[in-house]
């Protein structure tokens, strides 16, 4: 166990040392010159020009700059911001926040919506399911950005229920949430159903009738831990969706987050923002797999032994 | 079946917005708000951009100057005509030479924070704009051949330049040089990122990324400029700025009645807006700058004269902008917008579409044979224009534009090949001077932004950055700049000016095509939003009526 732990936690040490060596790499291998996309379209008198560079080092090698970024990572210090003008931590914690807050309450929604209608649905009338999985399949289909905006115009624009903009309590969270959630919820919801109508027809699910058990308990108490495998393992890679769907919806939103952070850093070529972000990332993926991992042992007992 | 009615019927409606609005006139006409402004109240202004730093002395972008106008007055105000007026400054005088001014500031000024405005707090801001610490990128090179200011008492400050420079008092009389308190000063670039303080109407509260900024009231203030409608404190106790980047959400939330004004109206947009009997649009021409396009007269099919002319003659740019804008943007005929002070009127009769002539001049130019697909040839090669287009940045719909302009020029026989460029690559290619054709708008409240795009010494090179990217070199027109530089009188100014714009027409250097307008929307309760010389919305005068 503790020995599959240490593999673990070296693996994901290497995983993040190449995160941030391939973004290094690739970001200072793009054409154009640092100093002139600080400057943009801009007159600056040379003695300007010579201060930017000497304040950023961009007049190291390539790989004093490399070295340097490594080492700073490794004593926790993620650099400044050319153009944010403060430390790329704070820069990136104080997105964290908002971010963190719309991706919970949209992957606690999505598991919530989807499990319920899964085990409404599963093994249903084929009106039912046929209805479900119809709408599950424009779900999948719709764009965010599309989604945020019919949202936005049904409920916020023409109802009125909702405030378009601004991060401003409950109330603002609600319209966002939707947006990211949906695309997670029937992905999840199509998956869970389909887990399910497989387990029902197993024996011990009859054998559990035989017993007496309702339908319903039947559905909670035994099939439902035969699904939760594979959708752990899927809400693992809908992480990634997710994250990519709240960068249209905080901007649609004007919501505050890493993916404002991130648009405005890829298009300012601010390589430290991006960097601290590609490493977040990274961080999150590790995270994320540890977690699941974890979880896997919770569900299934017989991987406990398995070493 | 019901809830699926039910989703329906929104769905349509979302469709049918354009139309549902100008439907809208069926409800009682919204009575004009009555003469005398109201105090108090808060305003929300929905923006599609944002500083990423608050400091003016230090950014470059416009919105910079938008989001701390309300907390920063300057020394000098500008009016629309170019005629310079007394703020914080109560008087200044001007020597022979044109090197030293020496202003004469007003008393019992203060600063939000409680610091007392002085020659001091004046000389610590010029020099804080010129220090190269502070990575000035748009204000230290507006401020030329700066030398030195002097304290000379505490309400009298000498300021020393190299060489005469004219357009220096324009320049102080933008938000880029907004004074601000000596004390938020000395805390440095990262305070200053995100707050600044100043001795301005209103004072910020928090400026939040991604999100806004919301100022409340100054209410000692008592030292506007002469040009307001008003003294004393604002009428506004609150002010907001949402940034709101999707121009769909912007728009939503401004006919929604949810905000009070937004900026950049999408044109096709306009004529909804005003359909609206409870929302207007305010227009204002931004000076400076129109956005052309500037053909290389250094290297390529454009340094012949006859083809550029016959590119600018044999394409019609008025109609293209006319129907691409609806109407929202004029078509462009000098370098320079009419808002700016020295246009030259004279410049909208000087050409116009004219294919037969522009065939001619090709004829003349040895480029009369055709190509199978209808492109002119000479020797065998095709009148081709290459041309770096940033689709990525471009603002406005200048994609469409261009598309629409490429289908054009097939008809005058010139084949534009678009060179695809991401941000990074076009820099090196625009300094390098690797292009036919380049476009770009340059804002700037002064015939002085002649001198950015047409000064021998503005043509970039790969270690400079100038904004004479048509590369046009004529000594002639250099001379009429320098000489403008020499002289503070606007009418002796605005003849050189208008040299420089009849000689680029005449030139054909550069193809003028439309003149950026500022396209706000506002509520009718809004009242009295004022522009500044640069175009940007100020707030000091407006109100909200009580509705």
């Amino acid at each position: 166990m503790i020995r599959r732990i240490l593999t673990r936690l070296s693996t994901s040490i290497l995983v993040l040392w190449g995160a941030v060596t391939v973004s290094f790499t690739a970001l200072h291998l793009t054409p154009g010159n640092v100093v002139d996309v600080l400057i943009g379209s801009n007159i600056v008198t040379p003695e300007v020009r010579a201060q930017i560079i000497a304040d950023y080092g961009l007049d190291e090698p390539l790989f004093v700059q490399y070295a340097t970024y490594l080492g700073r990572v490794l004593r926790g210090d993620l650099g400044r911001s050319y153009q944010l003008h403060e430390p790329v931590a704070s820069a990136i914690g104080a997105q964290l926040g908002p971010s963190l807050q719309l991706a919970g309450a949209s992957l606690l929604v999505a598991i919530v919506v989807s499990t319920t209608l899964a085990i409404l649905t599963a093994r249903r009338r084929p009106w039912i399911r046929g209805l479900s999985s119809g709408l599950e399949l424009i779900g999948v289909s719709i764009p965010t950005f599309w989604t945020a905006i019919l949202l936005l115009t049904i409920f916020s624009f023409q109802l009125g229920w909702f405030p378009a903009v601004g991060a401003d309590g409950f109330a603002a969270l609600v319209l966002p949430v939707i947006a990211v959630a949906l695309p997670i919820t029937t992905m999840l919801t199509q998956m869970m159903r389909e887990g399910l109508e497989l387990t029902l027809e197993q024996p011990f699910v009859l054998t559990a009738r035989t017993r007496g058990m309702s339908d319903l308990g039947v559905r909670l108490r035994h099939a439902l831990r035969h699904v939760l495998v594979p959708t752990v393992t899927l809400i693992g890679w809908l992480v990634g969706l997710t994250v990519g769907a709240m960068v249209a919806v905080e901007q649609i939103f004007s919501r505050q987050g890493i993916g404002q952070l991130t648009l405005t850093a890829v298009g300012g070529k601010d390589l430290p923002v991006v960097m601290g972000v590609v490493l977040l990332t990274a961080v999150l993926y590790v995270v994320v797999n540890i977690v699941i991992d974890l979880l896997y042992l919770l569900i299934d007992p017989r991987l406990r032994g398995a070493t | 079946m019901i809830s699926v009615r039910r989703f329906r019927a929104p769905l349509a409606a979302l469709l049918l917005l354009p139309l549902l609005a100008a439907c809208g006139g069926t409800s009682a006409p919204q009575e004009e708000p009555a003469g005398s402004p109201a105090k108090g109240g808060s305003l929300v202004f929905g923006v599609n951009t944002e500083p990423l730093n608050l400091d003016p002395h230090a950014s470059p972008q416009d919105v910079t100057g938008l989001f701390t106008r309300p907390v920063l007055d300057s020394l000098v105000a500008l009016d629309d005509k170019g005629d310079i007026h007394p703020w914080l400054a109560s008087s200044w005088e001007i020597s022979d030479d044109g090197l030293t001014y020496t202003f004469k500031l007003r008393t019992g000024v203060k600063f939000s924070d409680g610091t007392p405005f002085d020659a001091a707090a004046v000389k610590t801001n010029l020099d804080h704009i010129v220090d190269p610490a502070t990575k000035s990128q748009l204000a230290a090179a507006a401020f030329g051949p700066y030398e030195k200011s002097t304290v000379v008492d505490p309400q009298t400050i000498e300021v020393k330049f190299k060489e005469a420079y004219s357009p220096f008092l324009a320049a102080l009389a933008t938000a880029y040089f907004g004074i601000q308190s000596p004390k938020q000063l000395a805390l440095g670039p990262e305070a200053l990122a995100k707050k600044v303080v100043g001795t301005g109407p209103f004072v910020i509260d928090a400026f939040v990324p991604h999100q806004g900024i919301t100022y409340h009231r100054n209410p000692d203030y008592d030292w506007a400029p002469a040009i307001a409608k008003h003294t004393g404190p604002a009428y506004l106790e609150r002010l907001e700025f949402k940034v709101i980047v999707e121009d769909a959400v912007r728009l939503g939330a401004l006919t929604s009645g949810q905000i009070d004004a937004i900026a950049g109206v999408p044109p096709v947009n306009v004529k909804q807006v005003e359909a609206n009997p409870k929302l207007t649009i305010i227009r204002k021409q931004a000076p400076g700058g129109n956005y052309n396009y500037y053909p290389n007269n250094e290297k390529g099919v454009f340094t012949d004269q006859k083809v550029r002319q016959a590119f600018r003659d044999g394409i019609d740019f008025a109609t293209v902008v006319d129907k691409l804008y609806f109407g929202a943007f004029d078509p462009a005929f000098s370098a320079i917008s009419p808002a700016t002070a020295g246009y030259d009127k004279a410049t909208e009769t000087q050409w116009k579409y004219d294919p037969e002539g522009a065939a001619r001049l090709l004829d003349e130019a040895d480029w009369s044979a055709k190509d199978a697909e209808g492109y002119r040839t000479k020797d065998g090669q095709r009148l081709t224009v290459r041309w770096p287009f940033l689709k990525a940045l471009a603002r406005e719909q200048r994609g469409t534009l261009a598309e629409q302009v490429q289908a054009e020029a097939k008809k005058a026989g010139f084949d534009i090949q678009f060179v695809d460029v991401t941000p990074n690559d076009f820099t090196p290619k625009a300094l390098a001077g690797d292009y036919d054709l380049i476009d770009f708008s340059w804002q700037r409240a002064d015939g002085d932004a002649l001198r950015n795009l047409f000064a021998i010494s503005n043509i970039p090179n790969p270690n400079f950055f100038g904004q004479n990217l048509a590369r046009w070199n004529d000594p002639e027109v250099d001379g009429w700049l320098t000489d403008a530089l020499r002289t503070t009188d606007l009418a002796e100014r605005a003849a050189l000016y208008a040299k420089v714009q009849q000689k680029a027409n005449a030139d054909a250097s550069i193809v003028p095509v439309y003149v950026f307008t500022y396209l706000l929307g506002a509520s009718k309760n809004v009242q009295d939003i004022t522009f500044e010389p640069q175009a940007f919305p100020t707030f000091y005068d407006a109100w909200v009526s009580k509705a």
